[in-house]
């Protein structure tokens, strides 16, 4: 009985998702027939503020914010909590600095892509495959690693097998995704950062009921001191503070699955508005979230057998919650996975379709068929989808690797080539070119496990972003400054300021 | 909505990203400072640690205030679309 009790809220959720893929379908069949690659991979840049802001954030919070988070928070107690509030930049700082120079120049170029952004800014087709490949290879990576925390949750909160609750949850996400494009992404976003508040309620709820209030958690936490210091005794050092400030702060500046929702909004109000709620949302998440954590200390006092720290919050739905209840609070991390992947999804599909398929027909001077643009579209999306889910049966190594790579990788790769792009008039190919490879090299090869001592960069206590961004920076300034600058065309359109009145601005050939 | 031309429009948007990194290097300061600076004294709020109230409720609440007070003050509600010639002036 309990099964059907905990099953029936995340049906009914995951029902609610594929309505809404199929409802926006029909009702964007009319755009769709116009320019379908505009509609389909940026929603026809119709977002307003509130769904702007809820898929940006719940496209940002992954699984981990809802489980591995939480869990080391549970161990480390406060410091923990400290240290993911680094991420309250993390909605207004990409669309306060970026948002609306992209929303005008994609207008201009007509870029449904980053990649798109990147080709014209820096006129190279070199730099906008090596840009597309690792947005494609990067995506993927996570979108396993997302749809397997996703599964292991559901089979365990469900009792059902793990091949079971991936195809379940995993098949879901690709059909709305594949049907309703990035539109359905955006609204089923909207729902499942709604569905995501509401397991925190409920689970806050469950701790502070279990634990028999805050005075008594804290006399339990209180037995353990260095969950009540910032360092938390010493394993949080300054050092991994800045770096996170970095990784978790400033530099989601320049993921990608951020960058592209600059492109999707509908008015400068809409962007103003997007900055509170996503501010107000993403603060809450984290902060909620971790708090949570580190309270059921006060239910959960070790580790449950065998288990890890991920392990703590699955255990509490399970133990702490009464069947209907614990269906309702699994949603918040499912939803968590299913607001990452499909937007990781549907831009990985992009920059097949638009970055590459539709790029060479253009090149050709002839103008993709919107009918065939319309098929390989959902057949591209479906295909990674289920590749994707297919891998995540029986994940080969490579998969941790490059999901361990992927968020800095992805920043390292974009944060100077958008920042410096759009903001630095000497920014070009070469500086662009030498700061993505290098850069993303160097991050890999910090992170690496199992190189020999000898030939291993010396991080000194920080993270291995320190030396993806930094070496960035440098190769990407010494690149531009030996480096031949852009065409004054492209120029004018991103740096109209530095032009006399009266300067012709128009959008550059395409290449 | 105001009317700008597209320069104008680069111009205003480089004072947005402008504020937009200093609300952001306030808010690292003030989480630094709230954290660390007040982890030494022994005091509590709603029973938690007091410097963990001060840095991380505060930091979330004094985002919301300086974004609300950027979005209001520093950002202006302009056309994303060419609203006007194609030259930079009207």
């Amino acid at each position: 009985m309990r099964i059907f009790l905990v099953l029936a809220p995340v049906f009914v959720f995951l029902i609610v998702m594929l309505a809404v893929g199929f409802v926006i379908r029909k009702r964007s069949q009319k755009d769709r027939s116009v320019d379908f690659s505009k509609d389909y991979f940026i929603g026809g840049r119709s977002l307003g503020g509130f769904v702007l802001a809820m898929t940006l954030v719940a496209t940002y919070s992954s699984g981990s914010s809802f489980v591995g988070g939480p869990g080391v928070a549970w161990l480390r107690g406060f410091g923990w909590v400290y240290l993911a509030m680094t991420q309250v930049l993390a909605a207004f700082l990409v669309m306060g600095v970026m948002g609306k120079k992209m929303a005008i120049i994609s207008r201009k170029i007509e870029a449904v892509t980053v990649v798109d952004v990147i080709r014209t800014r820096y006129e190279s087709n070199a730099l906008a495959n090596i840009g597309a490949v690792l947005i494609v290879v990067f995506f993927c990576g996570t979108m396993v690693a997302q749809f397997i925390s996703g599964a292991q949750l559901f089979a365990a909160a469900a009792g059902i097998n793990y091949t079971l609750g991936l195809f379940v949850f995993a098949l879901v996400v690709v059909a709305f995704t594949a049907v309703g494009g990035f539109k359905a992404v955006a609204v089923t976003d909207t729902i499942c950062a709604l569905a995501m508040l509401t397991g925190l309620g409920v689970l806050a709820y469950a701790v502070l009921d279990h634990g028999g209030g805050m005075s008594n958690i804290m006399t339990t936490i209180k037995e353990q001191p260095q969950m009540l210091e910032p360092t938390s005794g010493g394993a949080i050092s300054v050092r991994l503070l800045i770096s996170f400030w970095m990784l978790s702060g400033v530099c989601t500046l320049g993921l990608p699955q951020s960058l592209v929702r600059n492109m999707s909004y509908k008015s400068s109000k809409s962007l103003h508005h997007a900055m509170i709620y996503g501010t107000v949302v993403v603060g809450a998440m984290m902060l909620g979230m971790h708090l949570i954590g580190v309270l059921s200390r006060g239910v959960i006092h070790e580790l449950p057998a065998g288990g890890t720290t991920d392990s703590i919050m699955p255990h509490l739905v399970v133990n702490y919650l009464s069947p209907i209840w614990a269906g309702i609070a699994i949603i918040a991390p499912l939803a968590a996975a299913i607001s990452t992947v499909s937007s990781l999804l549907i831009s990985a599909s992009s920059s097949i379709i638009k970055d590459v398929y539709q790029h060479a027909v253009e090149r050709k001077g002839e103008r993709a068929d919107q009918k065939k643009v319309a098929r390989f579209s959902i057949i591209v999306t479906a295909v990674i989808g289920v590749a994707c889910i297919l891998v995540a049966l029986k994940p080969p190594a490579v998969i941790v690797w490059i999901n361990m790579f992927a968020f800095g990788g992805l920043q390292t790769a974009f944060f100077w080539t958008f920042l410096l792009g759009f903001f630095w008039k000497k920014a070009n190919t070469t500086g662009a070119l030498l700061s993505m490879v290098g850069g993303v090299f160097a991050y890999c090869y910090s992170m690496a496990p199992g190189i020999p001592a000898s030939f291993k960069v010396p991080l000194y206590g920080f993270h291995a972003i320190v030396v993806g961004i930094g070496l960035g920076l440098a190769l990407f300034v010494i690149g531009s400054l030996i480096g031949k600058p852009n065409n004054e065309k492209v120029l004018k359109l991103f740096f109209p300021e530095t032009y006399p009145d009266g300067a012709k601005i128009e959008a550059p050939e395409r290449i | 909505m105001k009317k700008m031309s597209y320069k104008e429009k680069f111009v205003q948007m480089n004072k947005e990203a402008k504020a937009t990194w200093i609300v952001a290097a306030i808010l690292i300061a003030y989480w630094w400072i709230a954290g660390f600076g007040t982890a030494g004294m022994d005091y509590t709020i709603f029973h938690m640690p007091g410097w963990f109230v001060l840095s991380n409720f505060g930091v979330w609440i004094l985002s919301i205030v300086l974004v609300w007070v950027l979005t209001a003050k520093v950002f202006e509600d302009f056309s994303l679309e060419d609203d006007e010639d194609e030259t930079t002036k009207e």
